[in-house]
């Protein structure tokens, strides 16, 4: 793979030096906004309806931390029995929450495989589709 | 005191990371070219699976009655999760010395003193945390000396009674733990070693811990030496410790697809010579011997083929256009019409340091030092093969069998894990 030149290229006459040198700022990073935990986060996407009443929708990029502290009603994803779910978690009734209408919340029973693989932290929506292959 | 962090059977728990409909499945993982298993997650190894190194297709009936997952070596998962595992691992030590993809060592100075309850708790928590952060098993094993760390994470992985975390502080628990430990399971002591060491009446690591080093330094060497003293405590490696430089470089590869070309064997042949050139420049040496060779495969139905080749240099070379000639010179010995190859490789034997090195008065040497440097500077800045030796080919027609491949999950856009809302 070839990698970029580290270096400026510059021409041989120096000539006054921009007044506004001094400023130049690193351009905006939306890894560095959006991820708290790089080691720890992962991108996911979305696929379904059932929580469109948190904002996701089928097709989303979904920000998953697996650092971050579990809260009651936390959107996290989870893996249950061998499929990662994204729903919103009741810690004290035990149950996986939807958010998409009239959909009945899931009770956790034994024998279940439960393990949850972070939270949510951001979701991306992308109002016009990728354009670029991936 | 020094913790050595290690993933338990690293390729197939990197494989269940993403994909949880198989974390409670046995999984195997094929080497290069699907060829032989190179891993088998624990699952397996209960079941009595998936022994290393064995040809998957002796195995294949009985894996597939296991109900066995296969898998094809996914490196880019590999490296990625690996350095998240490090990152991780980093946190918790004021040095790191990543070890290999899928161990690391931790180093604290003298002055971060701790109980051993001290040091099982914070094995307890790095444990934890690779664990909730990448989703990988793995084992700490703390000790005095890199030695004694190794010994720790042996002990946390196979003795029973450690939890996944082994602290080797106490002479007593020393004791204990290396008395359990065969001689061959210390860093550093190989099978041959192991039974030299064995006829002297040493069996255990214990035994090998209790001699007089500089007896063994006499009878064996300075590096045996050294093992014993670290097993005592006594630190000898250090973090910078440059391995010897290697006798003989071998590149070998099976092809992705059997080749019964002439020009895509010598091409294959060349980006060998290409790759064993380069690291004979890294470690400054000079070859004196080249050997070639292409085989079909064993298994293949029809007669099997192997031909080699060996050739001598008239001056010690380290030059990548004198090795390159002589794949044009042993071509005409092993390429033969309507073989099909399987595999071929370049071996560079009878190193000689390239300081040391008594060049002849009549045959002078034709190497070019400053092309070869010049060309292992772009390469190591933009990429191996940005500058190669037009032999080599452009296009590579042998690129890995991986009929296998789990997604790449966190390298490529198109691979992301999907999530079920």
């Amino acid at each position: 793979m070839l990698k970029f030149i580290p270096i400026k290229a510059s021409a041989g006459i120096i000539g006054f030096e921009s007044p506004a040198a001094e400023y130049t700022q690193l351009n905006l990073d939306l890894d560095q906004l959006l991820i708290d935990h790089p080691s720890a986060t992962y991108i996911g996407i979305a696929e379904g309806e059932s929580m469109m009443g948190d904002g996701i929708f089928s097709g989303d990029l979904l920000i998953v931390d697996r650092a971050q502290s579990i809260n009651d009603q936390d959107v996290v994803v989870a893996n249950l029995n061998g499929v990662f779910v994204c729903k919103k978690i009741d810690k004290v009734q035990r149950c996986l929450l939807s958010s998409g209408q009239n959909l009945a919340p899931y009770f956790l029973k034994e024998g279940d495989e439960f393990q949850i693989e972070g939270v949510v932290t951001r979701s991306i929506r992308l109002h016009r589709p990728f354009t670029k292959q991936l | 005191m020094y913790a050595l962090c290690d993933v338990n059977s690293m390729y197939a728990s990197c494989e269940k990371v993403f994909d949880p409909s198989i974390r409670n499945k046995p999984v195997v993982v094929l080497t290069n070219n699907d060829g032989c298993i190179c891993a088998a997650c624990g699952i397996a190894k209960r079941m009595g699976i998936g022994k290393k190194f064995v040809p998957y297709f002796q195995v294949k009936k009985e894996l597939e009655a296991a109900g066995a997952v296969i898998r094809s070596s996914n490196y880019e998962l590999y490296a990625d999760l690996s350095q998240r595992m490090m990152d991780t691992c980093a946190r918790f030590a004021p040095d790191i010395n990543v070890y290999s993809i899928d161990e690391c060592f931790l180093y604290y100075p003298k002055q971060s003193s701790a109980t051993q309850e001290g040091w099982e708790s914070l094995g307890m928590q790095i444990r934890k945390a690779v664990w909730r952060e990448v989703r990988l098993p793995i084992c700490v094993g703390i000790g005095p000396t890199p030695t004694l760390a190794k010994v720790a994470n042996h002990a946390a992985k196979k003795i029973e009674g450690f939890k996944g975390v082994a602290v080797l502080d106490t002479k007593n628990i020393r004791k204990t733990v290396l008395s359990k430990m065969a001689v061959t399971d210390v860093w550093g002591i190989g099978n041959r070693l192991g039974k030299r060491l064995n006829a002297l009446g040493v069996n255990t690591a214990w035994e090998l811990a209790k001699r007089d080093p500089t007896q063994i330094r006499k009878e064996f060497s300075i590096l045996v030496e050294n093992t014993v003293r670290e097993l005592n405590g006594e630190v000898r490696h250090s973090w910078d410790t440059v391995r010897a430089a290697k006798k003989e470089i071998y590149s070998t590869r099976s092809f992705g697809e059997r080749i019964t070309d002439f020009e895509e064997l010598r091409s294959a042949l060349a980006s060998h010579a290409e790759i064993v050139a380069t690291k004979l420049r890294k470690q400054k040496s000079l070859t004196s011997s080249m050997t070639l060779f292409a085989t079909s495969s064993p298994h293949d139905t029809e007669g099997y083929f192997r031909k080699s080749y060996f050739h001598h240099f008239a001056v010690s070379t380290n030059d990548t256009r004198n090795i390159l000639k002589v794949i044009e010179i042993a071509m005409s010995q092993l390429y033969k019409p309507k073989v099909r190859y399987y595999k071929c490789g370049v071996g560079l034997m009878g190193l000689q340091n390239e300081e040391l090195f008594q060049y002849d008065l009549f045959t002078p040497s034709n190497d070019n030092t400053k092309l070869m440097a010049c060309m292992d500077t772009i390469n190591a800045r933009y990429g191996r093969s940005t500058v190669h030796i037009a032999a080599k080919g452009f296009e590579q027609k042998f690129a890995m069998r991986r009929a296998f491949l789990s997604p790449q999950y966190t390298t490529k856009w198109s691979d992301i894990p999907k999530i079920i809302c």
